[in-house]
């Protein structure tokens, strides 16, 4: 591709033909300089993983691991208690991200295709709250929780995560379901389809919606701090890592090697979720965009 | 557009569509509706099922959202501490306290500061990022992508952590970098003045959801026709006008929505600001959310209605920021109107 004789703005032609190189040529060195910085956090975290107390404490910004060890893995797994906070953290993010899923499809269905009293009102009413503030209900969704007796459960924790959000998907859906061509849901009819089959023929189109929804609220609740951090006040065996993580600070001596090692850990399956769901991702959040 | 409808219309929609049940209330453009045949009327069996299919949501939606919005506003006319029954009732005393609160004023002033500082620099740079991972020609797109995203699979509070490490005045990597660099011998510290403090919650909120945005406006940029730029390139346009006479008026209405998602989302900021610098030096980084959260679960005596008060407030306050956008909305609606998209 590339004719560097040819390449001057004087011939606009052959320089097009090398463009796309010269246009990587350009952009991929600072993209991966902008994406180390961006990584080094992590790199930091990772490396910090295998250090000694005292090997961190005097590398500063530095990389590379004064020693090759496991132990700070099992120190933070086993005594640290990331294991337990690492387990709520895949229950909570889990189930509440199956019942997000299965309320707002089930509704955004219905919202787009039936119609029924009071569909507009409903539909108004979830845009309108869309843009509450978490923090600003937080109170009565602990007394409701208290009130159910759920509070320092990990029923309580997963209600209230499932319960507060759930708008936007909603929307998402009937965009996608309203988008759908009636005559798919006319030809399913003369074929004798009720009401569940149509349902379950329609459900496998919205996939690339699904995946959004469930991406989305997957980090959400992975990364949820102040519905855990309320209701498990009185329990911290039930805190999930982010909350979990708080603890390391308030105490005099932080294992912070140990630390590295549990973050370490907790960040591969996330890691690995983005990486198998992304290209659903935007295909996903792009169709459901599109009018 | 499932996303853009979410803005404009609380206030305008509430007089005109109920009587129109073949219209979808969202959409301003009739020439471009679905038949009439889209929307079913539900009858016999199926009634059964759409109360069905309505109930999971319904609940929870009721529980959780709209219960908890009419009792904070309800709480907030009392003296309430959570526990006993509800019949301190003060009136409107918490929130003349309230107006008087320097501390509230103060964590208002942080948290418009915070919203407005993260959307001004995330919006504009993911957007860059975007517009470069979307070029046919860039390699490595995928692993590009996933380390921009990366920062926002960390657990607040582990992000917190690692940059408390990280700016430590004594041995982190920001002192030592800066030692290297000749620029300090001395020690900075970030967190012990208000406006540095500020700043680095600022900018390492926008590293954490950087990847989100630029996806965001990934989608957006999806849904602009290629037939557009290709028209565009046919009548010579350069690089710069396709982008600033197609790509930006295109998007713009989905921008308006990803606008007011980012700056919704900043308002919410709570992780970031108990991990890093839990509201301080001394009180000087407070945000609201931080306040209500102190006000209702902080320290004994809990005081529900006093922090209902200073939610409310903060609803208020949050609603009238993002729909003062409802004047931006309804013009891009316009032009989207023109340009047929």
């Amino acid at each position: 591709m590339s004719r560097p004789e040819l390449r001057t703005p004087r011939a606009p032609r052959l320089s097009r033909l090398s463009r796309p190189a010269r246009a990587n040529l350009i952009a991929l060195p600072l993209l991966i300089v902008v994406g180390l910085v961006w990584v080094y956090p992590f790199l930091w975290i990772v490396a910090g993983a295998f250090k000694t107390q005292t090997g961190l404490f005097t590398g500063g910004a530095s990389l590379m691991p004064d020693q090759w060890n496991f132990d700070n893995f099992r120190r933070a797994w086993v005594d640290a208690g990331f294991s337990r906070y690492f387990f709520n953290t895949i229950l909570y993010a889990v189930v509440s991200t199956v019942i997000e899923l299965f309320k707002s499809a089930l509704c955004g269905y219905i919202l787009a295709r039936y119609e029924f009293p009071g569909r507009k009102l409903l539909h108004r009413m979830i845009i309108a709250t869309l843009f509450v503030p978490v923090a600003s209900i937080i109170i009565p969704q602990f007394v409701l929780v208290e009130r159910l007796g759920l509070l320092n459960t990990q029923a309580g924790v997963i209600l209230a995560m499932s319960g507060a959000a759930g708008a936007l998907y909603v929307l998402l859906f009937i965009g996608f379901f309203s988008g759908i061509p009636s005559d798919l849901f006319d030809a399913a009819k003369l074929d004798g389809a009720g009401f569940l089959r149509t349902f379950r023929l329609v459900l496998p189109l919205a996939k690339p919606v699904i995946a959004v929804v469930v991406i989305f609220q997957f980090i959400t609740n992975w990364n949820e701090f102040n519905i855990p951090l309320v209701f498990t006040l009185g329990q911290p065996d039930l805190q999930n890592l982010a909350v979990g993580m708080l603890s390391f600070k308030g105490e005099h001596s932080v294992d912070w090697t140990g630390f590295a090692a549990g973050m370490t850990l907790s960040v591969i399956p996330m890691l690995i979720v983005f990486v198998f769901f992304q290209s659903y991702f935007v295909r996903g959040l792009a169709g459901a965009t599109k009018e | 557009m499932a996303l853009a409808p979410a803005s404009p219309h609380p206030p305008d929609t509430a007089t005109a569509t109920a009587t129109r049940p073949g219209k979808v209330a969202r959409r301003p453009k009739p020439s471009s509706e679905p038949p009439e045949g889209n929307r079913e009327r539900a009858k016999g069996r199926d009634r059964l099922w759409v109360a069905a299919f309505l109930v999971p949501f319904l609940v929870l939606y009721m529980g959780f959202t709209l219960w908890p919005l009419i009792a904070t506003v309800y709480y907030s006319f009392f003296d309430w501490s959570g526990s006993g029954p509800l019949d301190n009732f003060v009136g409107g005393d918490n929130y003349s306290r309230i107006l008087g609160d320097p501390l509230f004023w103060q964590a208002v002033v942080n948290t418009l500061l915070f919203a407005v500082g993260t959307t001004l620099i995330k919006l504009p740079l993911s957007l860059l990022a975007a517009l470069v991972m979307t070029r046919k020609w860039l390699r490595a797109k995928r692993a590009l992508r996933t380390v921009f995203f990366a920062p926002l699979i960390i657990p607040v509070a582990m992000a917190g952590l690692v940059f408390t490490y990280l700016l430590n005045p004594s041995n982190g990597a920001l002192n030592s970098a800066l030692h290297g660099l000749g620029l300090t011998d001395g020690t900075t510290d970030v967190f012990a003045n208000r406006w540095t403090a500020l700043l680095a919650l600022v900018l390492i909120s926008v590293w954490q959801v950087f990847g989100q945005y630029m996806i965001y406006w990934m989608a957006a940029l999806q849904n602009v026709p290629d037939e557009l730029y290709e028209a565009a390139e046919l009548d010579g346009a350069s690089e710069w006008q396709k982008l600033t006479r197609i790509t930006l008026p295109l998007i713009r209405p989905v921008a308006v929505v990803i606008v007011m998602l980012a700056l919704v989302n900043a308002m919410h900021v709570f992780g970031l600001v108990v991990t890093l610098t839990g509201g301080g030096p001394g009180t000087s980084t407070y945000v609201v959310s931080y306040f209500i959260y102190k006000q209702a679960f902080g320290s004994m005596p809990f005081a529900y209605g006093y922090a209902s008060a200073a939610a409310l407030l903060f609803s208020v306050m949050a609603f009238l920021l993002v729909t003062s956008q409802g004047l931006f909305v309804r013009r891009a609606q316009k032009m989207r109107k023109e340009y047929g998209v």
